[in-house]
């Protein structure tokens, strides 16, 4: 009797127990749903808000403002010599990228002269990447110089000057505004106030990175990048080295038997006329 | 012969205290501590230019181009949640299993991008895309992230760690 109402109590304890401990595990089960939710909640919306935030955050691939001038269809391009010579220059350019000066350096003379002679018609694409794996602003703040520049009418020299004062590829001198504006009293009438209030608002920013974001999206991965009616020149065109030489014998090759283009321009960039209405400042002659 | 019967166990069960103890969790603090800046930092360094970050996917050639952007923008995000849960240490096992299943997706496609012969930059704390053949550091990338993962692995092993929201909610 006594025997058996111990082992009934024993058996009532056991039964507590159980309830106990499966409560016990239910709650720890519950507890672990809940952080694991709680945490994976977290992370989608983080990444939900991030998402739509950098949407926002984005500049459009298709600048809202371009500079006067710029060509394609989206206008992130922009020209230098006559637009009617037979062969098209491309070049794809980094205002920071060294190999780039180098290549201006050597070449600028050789492809303002085809310019001047109606041999050639040049489109430039001022890419600014550098920055990214450098850190700084030089590549973004140049390219944006270059733009206002060429809203001035100044594109061809200002961008012959910056690439003969491009400095080391580490330095990002470029980034400092004062430098791009001290730089551009070297082409006569370029420094005026819109030039400077361009460059120090950083006007065509938006510009810039749809330029870049188009050469994101191009198959060109390097700078520069030099296509001569659309066919690879640099470093080499088939086993030919470019050389100055080489370019202008290729560019006649290419150009012999039509028409030479409109000189006279100086060759200097489009000189924007209606197109520039909205600036203050005409294009020198 | 008999010291090493003796050593044997006592050595094992030094580990298992070790890994077992009070000092494990404070090591576990560390580990947690350390892979949250890993992913702080790497998280904060992708978020400045959206443009950039989008390259730096595009770069490895291995998605889509629908797929770049939401990635490029989103991924920034998503490492900076996994930097805060593992801060304050709430679900820790579970963000260490994410952890580690990031890492092993960025590791394949490093070792992937340099299987191809494509020249980038993993584009890990920033930066990426396209870089000169003799600037890529495909194996020091692939190194560092394993060292991540090794973080990631401990987590998964010993969730449990001091100053914890886990060790808060367990108490």
């Amino acid at each position: 009797m006594s025997e058996k109402n111990r082992e009934g109590k024993r058996n009532a304890r056991d039964r507590m127990i159980e309830a106990r401990a499966a409560e016990e595990a239910r709650d720890r089960r519950k507890k672990k749903l809940v952080v694991g939710g709680a945490v994976l909640a977290v992370i989608a919306v983080a990444v939900v808000i991030g998402v739509v935030v950098q949407n926002q955050r984005s500049k459009p691939e298709t600048p809202v403002a371009a500079p006067a001038g710029a060509i394609g269809d989206k206008s992130l391009v922009i020209p230098a010599g006559p637009a009617d010579a037979p062969s098209v220059l491309t070049v794809y350019e980094d205002p920071r990228c060294p190999a780039c000066g180098s290549f201006e350096r050597q070449f600028s003379p050789t492809i303002d002269q085809l310019e001047d002679q109606g041999k050639l018609y040049v489109n430039y694409h001022v890419v600014s990447f550098i920055d990214r794996s450098l850190g700084g602003s030089g590549s973004k703040y140049g390219a944006n110089a270059l733009a206002c520049a060429q809203d001035a009418g100044h594109f061809r020299d200002y961008h012959d000057v910056l690439y003969r004062n491009q400095p080391d590829e580490t330095s990002d001198a470029f980034g400092d505004k004062a430098t791009l504006i001290e730089l551009s009293k070297q082409v006569p009438g370029l420094d005026t106030p819109t030039f400077e209030a361009c460059v120090n608002d950083n006007k065509y920013g938006g510009w810039v990175s749809a330029v870049q974001q188009d050469f994101d999206k191009s198959s060109y991965k390097s700078t520069p990048t030099v296509l001569l009616n659309g066919a690879p020149v640099y470093p080499k065109k088939g086993d030919e080295q470019i050389s100055p030489e080489n370019l202008v014998k290729w560019v006649d090759q290419a150009n012999q038997g039509k028409t030479l283009g409109t000189t006279g321009s100086g060759g200097q960039s489009p000189a924007p006329t209606s197109t520039a209405a909205e600036s203050n400042t005409p294009p020198s002659p | 012969m008999a010291s090493q019967q003796i050593a044997g166990p006592s050595a094992a069960g030094r580990l298992r205290r070790a890994v077992d103890g009070p000092a494990a969790e404070w090591f576990g603090l560390v580990v947690r501590l350390a892979l949250a800046v890993v992913w702080g930092w790497a998280g904060l360094a992708k978020i400045s230019d959206p443009a950039e970050a989008a390259q730096a996917v595009r770069a490895y050639e291995i998605l889509p181009e629908s797929l770049v952007k939401p990635i490029g923008y989103g991924l920034p995000f998503l490492e900076l949640a996994l930097a805060l849960l593992l801060l304050i240490g709430l679900g820790t096992r579970i963000v260490a299993v994410i952890s580690a299943l990031l890492l092993l997706a960025f590791i394949s496609g490093i070792a992937s991008a340099w299987a191809r012969g494509i020249s980038i930059d993993c584009g890990c704390f920033g930066g990426g895309g396209t870089v000169d053949a003799s600037k890529t550091e495909y194996l020091q990338e692939i190194l560092r992230d394993s060292g991540f993962l090794l973080l990631a692995a401990w987590l998964i092993y010993r969730p449990r760690t001091k100053l914890s929201a886990d060790a808060w909610l367990a108490a």
